[in-house]
């Protein structure tokens, strides 16, 4: 790749190619030199620099680092995240995320304009977000009331309030349990261990108890 | 141009060079090559015809070639302009997008006769990025840079600093953690020890450890001091500290900290344990114990020297908020002009998340009207439960909550749950082991390097034991050892003689 290009497409084309997110993080992360090289005087470049910008920020977002998200924001270019829509989006989302304001972050992400080559991306961590607070809610809580969960996972809450059958199915659908009369969900804990997990840290602690025993037998 | 061109594409890459060919044919091969570029009229007349040589070299194959090439030309530009950093070697410049794509392509076995060379491009091309104020452009380049010429980064060098700097100041944290991350235990070997007399390297060959070509001769690194180790670790810790990584950067400053001292402490470790007292409130909620290799003296020096620091711990333990603002207020120019204000500013954040953790050592349960009560002082009541459910779902607090049925009650919140988080309980312990086990490997592949180097390997203890028994072997069937030296066989000592 051309040290100092950087273009719409390649951003594209590495959103439609990552396989997973950590995949779009590393394909990003080697652009970010090239964007150095951009002017924000060209309004051009400057496009290429915010959708760049933004689409890095979200994949931090997809791999959970929110730290090093925290750090790219003031990286990038201060005189266009001052002025461009969708850097202050993203500023924003990064407040809400920080402060872990659920229903600020989906309201961020469902209400506010973010322009066209960033919808799937935005799309994709409302998606992952969902299920990451769907895991964190169901091991935080043991009992709790439907307008509450709806809040975390970004659902109608006065819906849930009212019992609506629609929005109790989100959650009946991932193993939690509906008593109607207590009128509370009953989360089901979805940290599950798998067998493999097992047998690899059997395997690690085995090996580990190996080399101490042939090196006390020295 | 197209004789020297021939000349300098002689040598092939190690990989790519004729099947058996010998280390010492190689070997003899670049030193050849070395000798060539290093002819008193051949800086001029490469640098003359860089651009042409640069355009046909190919810098993985010719690295060497290109690495002479590349120096001479950004030499006889610098000379010309009077300038080190000329426009030519700046990002966008011709040396630059050059010495870009040789530091991303170079051959690591042929760099290894050019370790000077090598660094004092690698500097070159960190002072140009800080020179337009573009550190990250060098961060990657000198991270995979590292990574190429020692994969395990055991060997401590000069290029480590640089790059733990540029991070810090590019705000690119994230990309120092693949060197950071690794057990760096060495220095650049220092040549001319007695025992290294019987185990020379040849530097093309296949090493183990790379202490063996990044030794001290070889210039990978520039002179190291005290001050360069202690720099690396503190910058180290701040990164660290950026990521949230408080147990790490806790080690590197009590490293920091426990640097063996002769009189006094030197400024930077007292910055270490200035750092060190909030790093510890930030990541277990206490001041835990200093590292019990600090000798009492350095310790008394060091509480002498960071008495705010103390109170504020002091105040935070006894889980005083007030007390804590207070402290904090008061010493306000003193973070300030120790650069620790936003460590103190996110204690007074953290206080919160540890007053409810405390919560678990007296309580089993408790409602949140009362957790709300007991965590007044720094949390209004409204938030709560919103708090506490963040603090369980980011790990920090092991508990439940459960909302009250028909909204007859207040929330529950259930502390010391346990159980449900044996597996990740599990997992952290696996984790740690599977840490230490990395660190048991390396101690003692270490230790047996430097048995072979010593000549106290069990191999060479059976040698000698073989060899012993050839020698009795031979003196009892009488041949083998010339007349009037025949004691010179029995060196088996026998230490229960004055038993006998």
């Amino acid at each position: 790749m051309n040290q100092t290009s950087l273009s719409l497409e390649q951003i594209s084309t590495a959103l439609t190619e990552a396989a997973k997110p950590s995949d779009l993080y590393d394909t990003l992360a080697k652009y970010e030199s090239p964007a150095l090289f951009l002017s924000t005087a060209s309004d051009k470049e400057s496009e290429v620099l915010s959708v760049f910008y933004s689409t890095f920020f979200f994949s931090h977002l997809l791999t959970d680092q929110i730290y090093e998200a925290r750090a790219m924001t003031q990286r990038m270019p201060q005189d266009l995240a001052q002025k461009d829509p969708s850097l202050q989006n993203c500023l924003t989302l990064l407040r809400a995320v920080w402060q872990q304001n659920h229903e600020q972050i989906y309201r961020i992400l469902r209400d506010l304009p973010w322009p066209d080559p960033l919808q799937s991306v935005v799309k994709s961590y409302d998606t992952y977000f969902q299920e990451k607070t769907l895991k964190e809610v169901s091991r935080a809580y043991e009992a709790i009331k439907p307008a509450a969960a709806a809040g975390y996972m970004g659902l109608d809450q006065t819906a849930a309030e009212k019992g609506d059958p629609a929005v109790l199915q989100r959650f009946t659908a991932c193993g939690w349990t509906w008593d109607e009369q207590a009128g509370l969900l009953y989360p089901k804990l979805m940290e599950e261990a798998s067998q493999q997990d097992d047998a690899k840290l059997y395997h690690d602690v085995s090996q580990i108890l190996a080399m101490l025993g042939k090196g006390g037998s020295r | 141009m197209a004789e020297i061109l021939t000349r300098l594409t002689s040598l092939p890459a190690r990989s790519q060079s004729p099947h058996g060919v010998h280390n010492e044919k190689y070997d003899s091969q670049i030193r050849d090559l070395i000798s060539y570029l290093k002819q008193p009229a051949k800086p001029s007349e490469i640098g003359n015809a860089s651009q042409y040589l640069l355009d046909n070299l190919v810098p993985s194959e010719h690295s060497l070639s290109y690495l002479y090439v590349l120096n001479y030309r950004i030499q006889s530009i610098q000379n010309s302009t009077k300038n080190i950093l000329p426009d030519d070697i700046l990002p966008g410049g011709y040396s630059w997008e050059r010495a870009v794509l040789f530091l991303q392509q170079f051959d690591p076995i042929q760099m290894r006769y050019a370790g000077q060379e090598w660094r004092n491009l690698v500097h070159l091309v960190s002072q140009a990025a800080l020179a337009v104020s573009k550190p990250l452009l060098a961060v990657q380049i000198i991270k995979d840079c590292i990574l190429k010429m020692d994969p395990h980064s055991r060997v401590f060098t000069s290029i480590h600093l640089v790059l733990v700097r540029l991070c810090l100041l590019s705000k690119s944290y994230g990309h120092a953690l693949p060197v950071l991350d690794r057990q760096i235990y060495l220095f650049p070997t220092i040549t001319g020890q007695a025992y290294q007399k019987h185990h020379r390297h040849m530097p093309c060959a296949v090493h183990e450890s790379s202490d063996a070509f990044i030794i001290d001769d070889s210039e990978f690194s520039s002179k190291l001091t005290y001050r360069d180790c202690l720099q690396y670790l503190l910058y180290g810790s701040m990164i660290y500290m950026a990521l949230k990584q408080w147990s790490k950067a806790q080690y590197c400053l009590s490293m920091v900290m426990a640097s063996p001292v002769t009189n006094s402490v030197s400024k930077i470790m007292v910055e270490a344990y200035k750092k060190w007292i909030l790093v510890s409130l930030l990541g277990h909620g206490r001041l835990t114990p200093e590292p019990g290799i600090i000798a009492s003296h350095v310790t008394r020096i060091y509480q002498s020297l960071t008495k705010p620091y103390a109170s504020v711990a002091e105040a935070f333990e006894r889980g005083d908020y007030r007390g804590l603002i207070a402290e904090i207020e008061i010493a306000q120019s003193v973070w300030c002009m120790d650069n620790n204000l936003g460590l103190v500013s996110q204690v007074i954040r953290a206080f919160p998340g540890f007053m409810v953790t405390k919560l678990g050592k007296t309580f089993c349960a408790l409602t949140m009207q009362d957790a709300a009560y007991r965590v007044s002082g720094c949390l209004p009541s409204q938030e709560i439960e919103q708090f506490v459910a963040c603090t369980i779902m980011s790990n920090m607090l092991d508990a439940v909550l459960l909302h009250p049925p028909n909204n007859n009650g207040h929330t529950m919140l259930r502390l010391a749950h346990g159980a449900k988080s044996r597996l990740s309980q599990e997992r952290r312990v696996q984790c740690q082991l599977i840490s230490v086990d990395q660190s048991f490997h390396v101690l003692a592949n270490t230790v047996d390097q430097s048995n072979i180097e010593l000549d106290l390997g069990n191999d060479h203890f059976q040698f000698l034991q073989k060899s012993q028994r050839w020698v009795d072997h031979a003196g009892k069937i009488g041949r083998g050892f010339p007349a009037g030296n025949v004691n010179a066989a029995d060196t088996d000592e026998d230490i229960m003689s004055d038993l006998h």
